[in-house]
């Protein structure tokens, strides 16, 4: 390749990668992944041990207020991405209908845990579905199938398979997922610190 | 013969052109942000800006946070519209072998 071609090259290059820092951004949110899944290990624990009504309501909003005071911090000087202007109203309508129904399934009493699985499933699989789309990210993608998959296993299996649809889709789809992508961003950070330096 | 694109020298620095890159992605950014991305020096990083906006592709606002001074950068329509204009530009004169590539 001529030097005027590799250095054109280099030019597009160099769009693309800045340009993909918009992409990038949106992986410093894995932490949210893993507080969700953790939060919804914790809520399941409670409501089957502790068997209390309040365990998912309670369990959800102190997670939902958790991480408004980690986003206010993480996001401090950070600007806005045209990628998180697109899929942060996604996971706020998507975590907000959720926790409404939730709320009115366990105060009006009618729980079933096969409902339940299938709700969470669908809403959470769908809101990872449409992100992958927009990020065109392969890993969410697979989250999104996860999550589809525990909703599907709800529909047709017994409490005890949508139980454990929901527990492996919670560890893999949140708690694997949320940790994949703090590694990349880490990943990323190093490489960025070693290429300004 | 076709005659060949001409690449836009404004944009065609490379750290205007990062910078043009990186503004395209977001709604406006602080000048920190933007000396952390592209591992400028805070001299050349103001005097490319001031470039970018003396061809009214970005603009600039100053305020005031907690009584500290903040300069947000934007990218204008104009800075949107050269910025696709030298990428097709780019991309013509590379050739779709090497785009494909």
């Amino acid at each position: 390749m001529s030097a005027e071609k590799l250095e054109l090259t280099e030019r597009l290059e160099l769009i693309a990668k800045m340009m993909a820092e918009g992409r990038r951004s949106t992986r410093q949110w894995g932490w949210t992944f893993v507080l969700w899944g953790v939060a919804y290990l914790v809520a399941t624990a409670w409501s089957t041990w502790g068997r209390s009504a309040w365990a998912w309501p309670v369990t959800m909003v102190a997670a939902a207020v958790l991480s408004g005071v980690i986003a206010t911090r993480i996001t401090r000087g950070h600007p806005k991405t045209i990628f998180g202007r697109a899929i942060g109203p996604v996971w706020i309508a998507m975590g907000s209908a959720l926790m409404i129904v939730l709320i009115c399934l366990a105060v009006s009493g009618r729980y079933n845990a096969n409902v339940f699985v299938a709700i969470i499933g669908t809403m959470v699989g769908t809101a990872h579905a449409t992100s992958a789309m927009i990020l065109k990210w392969k890993a969410q993608f697979l989250c999104a199938a996860v999550w589809i998959a525990a909703a599907v296993a709800a529909c047709f299996g017994s409490e005890k398979v949508a139980g454990i649809a929901f527990l492996g889709a919670t560890f893999l789809g949140q708690i694997v997922f949320g940790i994949y992508a703090m590694i990349i961003e880490s990943r990323e950070q190093r490489r960025q610190g070693a290429a300004n330096a | 013969m076709p005659e060949m694109p001409e690449l836009n020298p404004v944009i065609h620095g490379k750290l205007r052109l990062a910078l043009l890159s990186l503004l395209s992605g977001v709604d406006e950014a602080e000048f920190t942000w933007l000396r952390e991305r592209t591992g400028s020096t805070d001299g050349n990083l103001g005097a490319q800006l001031m470039k970018l906006e003396e061809a009214g592709y970005v603009a600039m606002k100053k305020r005031f946070v907690l009584r500290k001074p903040q300069t947000l950068y934007r990218m204008t329509e104009k800075g949107r519209a050269a910025l696709t204009e030298y990428v097709s530009a780019l991309k013509e004169l590379l050739g779709n072998a090497v785009i494909s590539g």
